[in-house]
């Protein structure tokens, strides 16, 4: 009797065990949704929209596309930056549409789509501050947000530099206002946002000419799921093959948004980066 | 399956990193110490006082220091008091480790509250008698105060203030959402930079545990070897 009742066990472990391990793709469509783990306060990324208090933005509408693609529903659920890549690795979510830069570290944690934007990290220092170029920021404190790619990459560009770290980027940026930093660290399109709201304020400040870094970005997929991989790439390649790519870019970043970043210099096509 | 490694705590840039948190949280924790105990006895103090001022002092600081969280003490001390000081008193602060003062002096201001009312419970324990029969032999109050009372107290009062230590001690940990390099700080930057988060978390685990174990214990041994008088 005790016997009969462990092989049932044993066989429901077994079935789990087979669920889990099963194919996300195939998962994802059972389950008719796909979960897209997004930041929620990353304007123009992915953020609420004041108006209509609902979920839009650049990689919110990749996510839908995604989710059309494969004939699902999109539910998107709100991460915090640091814990982006462990939500995905544990199945939290089954994509990652946040703010995420692919590099090669990472690459042994997680897969990533082809590049769905390139962007620039600068540094903004106030407008009277002696620093010139970001050479000039030696042996000085820069603020930037905590589980970022920024915080490696002042470190790169200059390694004397004190690196203070906060939860979140308008803490950062405050901290350099109010002059507990010399200098903020951001990526580009989140700068010009930084810039935007300042208003008035905003010739106080200014970007140092020369970018830290160029980092792609794309989305996050978890490791050795190749038949999802490939049903995102496709569902990317199709929008840039449409020109849907271009209009997104103007809608949220160029001409036809308030950030008014200039031309797309990138195509959505490759999943390889360079160092 | 992720592999825990053990290796990248014990040695190398991550260890050093890891190790350099944890001596910053443990003089987060002494000057902290050193801050509130004497911030909480004059609180305790102000509380039990005869003049009506005082004790409204008293009790507007524990009750409202209690009443907000240690995060937003955290990030007013940081993001807010500093901006109201004038300009070239700012300017020196900002010159300094100023993450670090602010998060001492926000941690020390927080439990500062929870040990006056320590104190104050202590000093209550101690028969109201014996103020008088001080007063009655010719004793001012602070005399009475400082020659009868207190000692007494205090040894009452040593427990549960050991136990805000611990309390104290592990706040050290909401410091790092100001960017001060304590402990939690070192182990989000390791995990960032690595993506071993379980190894990063586990090193914080233990040092947390480690540390709070010790106080502890030092806890029962003061029980043991000075128990408190029967009165």
């Amino acid at each position: 009797m005790k016997f009969r009742w462990l092989v049932t066990v044993a066989a429901g472990v077994a079935l789990l065990n087979g669920a889990v391990h099963a194919d996300q793709l195939a998962d994802i469509k059972k389950k008719g949704e796909l979960v897209v783990g997004v930041l929620g306060t990353d304007e123009p990324q992915s953020y609420i929209d004041p108006k209509t208090r609902e979920l839009v933005g650049y990689e919110v509408d990749l996510g839908r596309a995604v989710a059309q693609k494969l004939g699902v529903k999109p539910v998107f659920k709100q991460i915090t930056l640091a814990a982006r890549i462990p939500e995905l690795q544990q199945g939290h979510v089954d994509l990652l549409a946040a703010s995420l830069t692919h590099n090669k570290e990472r690459e042994a944690q997680i897969d990533f789509s082809v590049t769905t934007f390139v962007t620039n990290q600068q540094v903004m220092v106030k407008a009277a501050s002696p620093v010139k170029d970001v050479a000039d920021l030696t042996g000085k404190r820069v603020a930037t947000a905590k589980g970022s790619s920024m915080e490696v990459n002042i470190k790169k560009a200059v390694p004397t530099v004190t690196v203070i770290s906060f939860d979140t980027s308008p803490q950062a940026l405050v901290a350099m206002q109010q002059g507990k930093a010399v200098a903020f660290v951001n990526e580009d399109q989140s700068l010009a946002r930084a810039l935007v709201e300042m208003g008035d304020q905003r010739k106080d400040y200014r970007l140092l000419p020369t970018s830290i870094s160029t980092e792609s970005l794309a989305l996050g997929i978890k490791k050795g799921e190749a038949g999802f991989k490939k049903a995102v790439d496709e569902t990317l390649r199709e929008l840039e093959s449409s020109g849907k790519a271009q209009a997104l870019y103007d809608q949220y970043f160029g001409a036809k948004s308030a950030l008014k970043m200039g031309a797309r210099r990138f195509k959505m096509e490759s999943d390889q980066i360079t160092e | 399956m992720i592999q825990f490694d053990p290796q990248m705590l014990l040695a190398g840039q991550y260890h050093d990193m890891l190790v350099a948190g944890f001596k910053m949280s443990l003089q987060y924790l002494f000057y902290g110490l050193c801050l509130s105990l004497p911030l909480g006895l004059l609180i305790a103090l102000c509380r039990l006082s005869p003049f009506k001022l005082l004790r409204a002092f008293g009790t507007s600081y524990v009750e409202v220091v209690r009443s907000i969280p240690l995060l937003a003490h955290m990030l007013f001390w940081y993001f807010g008091v500093p901006e109201m000081l004038p300009t070239a008193l700012k300017e020196v602060l900002y010159e300094s480790p100023v993450e670090s003062i602010c998060a001492v002096l926000a941690i020390s201001v927080y439990v500062a509250a929870y040990m006056a009312e320590d104190i104050r419970s202590g000093i209550r324990a101690v028969p109201a008698v014996q103020l008088e029969a001080a007063r009655a032999i010719g004793l001012s109050y602070v005399q009475a105060m400082r020659l009868v009372i207190l000692p007494q107290a205090l040894r009452l009062t040593v427990p549960p203030l050991i136990s805000q230590t611990l309390n104290l001690w592990k706040g050290t940990s909401i410091a790092t959402v100001i960017g001060a390099a304590e402990l939690m700080y070192e182990v989000g930057q390791v995990e960032s930079q690595s993506f071993r988060s379980f190894e990063a978390f586990a090193f914080a685990s233990v040092a947390y545990l480690t540390v709070s174990l010790v106080i502890t214990g030092l806890a029962s041994w003061f029980q043991h070897r000075y128990p408190v008088r029967t009165m």
